[in-house]
């Protein structure tokens, strides 16, 4: 169910570049020159072509109607309304809570799972180690467009007879629960953690779980965070697979419902335009608040939902 | 060895709580791994030599395939030169890296033949291909290749000249930075949701009003199913007597173009972030070297940015052709039913097989046969930065 930028993680994380973005500039001071006029002009355009899309939604989503038919540039007065009546006529509220339930659960398991997995890679001797990680990440290769047909049948109870989870809160949520690309991760991240730790812990009598939960989670957050945010955004763009698996709107996620409006709402742009505000917000929020980790998290992965 | 061999027994108890500690430890995530996207894999292969329409029918061996690529021989040239690309790499790397000059002479020599035969080997094998095989879903592979060639390149390209910009002295550059993030931040489902309505074929939305101010004649944009080269040049040409291309080189339709626009405006500011660690990464001594030589801004752009990033440019173009091959959801929720097959790319005809034609095992066999191909991608990438990059 993984795939690069489309779907889910990568064959290889950033090599050579580390993906920090703090770029520092070749000095220190600030100053305003003439001679730099180009270089403001040019970011300038890039800057409004980038934001002129954003615009445009944020401004037709409080549009009338007519307002929209007539192409004004900006709303006379905001029509708030429109996010009441997406939210209520065209079910919003619905889809939100369903995105938000099974991005909560997906990130809860991946955690539990990738942590559990991360850690026995990085810490634990086991014969076979070494095979069982490669072959994990040799599935961060495959792409979704693969998968995603026997994971229907999967899913449908045709292979493991589980019975079908068509429209359950399950097919949303179980194929995501582990993911090798945040193993990869957090293994990278607990191989890094000093022997000294792990040898006081062992005298104090504490066992693998002990040390786990006590020791290294709590140095980990900066990783746990980032491992957060990956999934969140990922489960929250997640696409092709909610499409195939969701045919009412029992559990049907945001950008599913956006796009069974997108077909139903006919000329409504305005509410359109709504429901993509409600869409993204929820990431924008999250962007704005962790923004240097979203940041390097993301280029470090080339994860896209 | 009868003294290793005792050290084993008396470790053997704690070594066993140790091995059961681990396996229970990587258990939940080999377990969803491994069904969820592992066996999918090796079920997709099995599917894919039956019939199989929604209920599993009879064994049919190759059949599927050879529906999807037509011939064989033909498919076994298109892949086979794909891979000699890898091989011309090698002797050229090979070539440049020392020995004789004589030696080097001949591995260049060599290198540039196995190019020509890569490329004679992959146009042969793709019209054999064409001739007998699956029109939809060759289509589709054609559109997939306009998409990233017409995205990735120009998305990397815009993508330096940011970074470098925003490398200098400036104001305000982690507002700029944020901005230029943002798009790629956007799930794809509600950018293209905006693009499909700013991109309307009515003359007073927002692209066609950009048009009526550079006073060119406003476009139907993703309902437009003309080949670009036609839209350009449709003119100039029916003055000609030319009123219709086709074939290759008349390049993606219109919807399409539109489509690729969403591309450059997704990705951009994502290359960009990635320039933007590379750039931070070059040691400022080799600026004030180059500046002392009298290297103007431009030159040193040139000669010292441009290859410096080689490699980074490089990562991002194959991860860019890699995201292409794989781009599902802006060009499903982009399309438009009047031009449905004008902008259908590999993996959107693979979920139509799937979903609309109900042939499932067809459909794993062309998810098998993109595979391959992400996957001889996924080599050029591993060959300059895999295990490496991977930490293993």
């Amino acid at each position: 169910m993984s795939s690069v930028r489309e779907g889910a993680a990568l064959p290889a994380p950033e090599p050579r570049a580390p993906a920090a973005p703090a770029a520092r500039g070749r000095g220190e001071p600030f100053e305003f020159r003439l001679s730099q006029l180009p270089v403001y002009f040019l970011l300038l355009v890039g800057a409004v072509v980038s934001f002129t899309p954003f615009f445009y939604m944020i401004s037709t989503s409080l549009m009338t109607l007519g307002e929209t038919i007539n192409r004004r540039l900006l709303p006379a007065t905001p029509q708030w309304v429109n996010y009441q009546r997406a939210w209520t006529e065209a079910d919003f509220a619905l889809y939100f809570r369903n995105s938000v339930v099974i991005t909560s659960l997906v990130i809860l398991g991946v955690l539990v799972t990738c942590t559990l997995a991360g850690y026995a890679f990085a810490r634990i001797r086991f014969p076979g180690r070494e095979a069982i990680f490669m072959v994990l990440l040799a599935t961060l290769m495959i792409p979704s467009t693969v998968t995603f047909i026997p994971n229907f049948l999967m899913v449908r109870g045709d292979v493991i007879p589980w019975g079908s989870w068509i429209n359950k809160l399950p097919a949303l949520t179980v194929p995501f629960l582990s993911t090798a690309f945040i193993i990869f991760l957090f293994r990278q991240f607990f191989a890094g953690i000093p022997d000294e730790l792990w040898d006081a812990a062992r005298i104090d009598g504490a066992g693998h779980l002990r040390f786990l939960t006590a020791v290294v989670i709590p140095m980990s957050r900066p990783v746990m965070l980032t491992a957060t945010l990956l999934t969140f955004v990922h489960s929250w763009n997640e696409f092709l697979w909610p499409l195939l698996v969701t045919t009412t709107p029992t559990w049907r996620p945001l950008g599913i419902g956006l796009y069974t409006f997108i077909n139903e709402a006919g000329p409504e742009t305005q509410l359109l335009m709504a429901g993509a505000v409600i869409t993204i917000l929820p990431i924008m929020v999250v962007y704005f608040f962790t923004q240097k980790q979203f940041t390097e998290g993301i280029a470090t992965s080339g994860l896209k939902g | 060895m009868s003294a290793g061999g005792a050290r084993a027994r008396r470790t053997t108890r704690r070594e066993w709580r140790e091995w059961l500690t681990g396996y229970a430890f990587v258990a939940p995530a080999v377990v969803i791994i491994g069904i969820f996207g592992l066996f999918p894999i090796i079920y997709a292969l099995y599917m894919s030599l039956y019939s199989w329409r929604v209920r599993k029918g009879a064994y049919v061996g190759l059949e599927n395939y050879l529906r999807t690529v037509g011939n064989v021989g033909g498919a076994a040239a298109f892949f086979a030169g794909l891979l000699l690309v890898l091989v011309a790499h090698w002797l050229w790397r090979d070539a440049f890296s020392g020995g004789r000059s004589e030696t080097r002479r001949w591995l260049q020599a060599a290198g540039a033949l196995t190019l020509i035969a890569a490329g004679v080997s992959t146009a042969l094998g793709w019209r054999l291909m064409t001739a007998a095989g699956d029109r939809a879903f060759l289509q589709g592979l054609v559109r997939t290749v306009y998409y990233g060639f017409g995205s990735v390149p120009i998305q990397i390209a815009l993508a330096l000249v940011l970074a470098s910009l925003l490398f200098q002295r400036i104001r305000g550059r982690e507002l700029f930075r944020m901005i230029f993030f943002l798009p790629y931040v956007t799930p794809f489902v509600a950018g293209a949701a905006i693009f499909r309505a700013i991109f309307s074929p009515r003359k007073d939305f927002l692209a066609n009003t950009v048009l009526s101010w550079l006073h060119i004649a406003p476009q139907r944009w993703l309902f437009e199913t003309k080949p670009l080269t036609e839209v350009l040049f449709g003119g100039i040409l029916g003055h000609l007597g030319v009123h219709h291309i086709s074939g290759f080189w008349a390049g993606p339709s219109l919807a399409l173009v539109t489509i690729i626009l969403f591309g450059i405006w997704t990705y951009t500011g994502y290359n960009a972030v990635i320039f933007l660690a590379g750039l931070g990464n070059i040691p400022p001594e080799l600026y004030e070297a180059a500046a002392i030589d009298g290297a103007s801004g431009v030159q040193q752009f040139r000669f010292v940015t441009v290859p410096l990033l080689s490699p980074v440019t490089f990562y991002l173009t194959v991860l860019g052709f890699i995201g292409t091959f794989q781009a599902f959801t802006q060009i499903y929720v982009m399309r438009q039913v009047a031009v449905r097959d004008a902008v259908d790319t590999a993996s959107v005809v693979i979920f139509d097989t799937f979903y609309k034609r109900n042939d499932w095992s067809l459909a794993a066999a062309q998810s098998v046969v993109l595979f391959a191909v992400i996957l001889i991608l996924t080599l050029y990438q591993n060959r300059f930065f895999g295990r490496r990059a991977l930490g293993v």
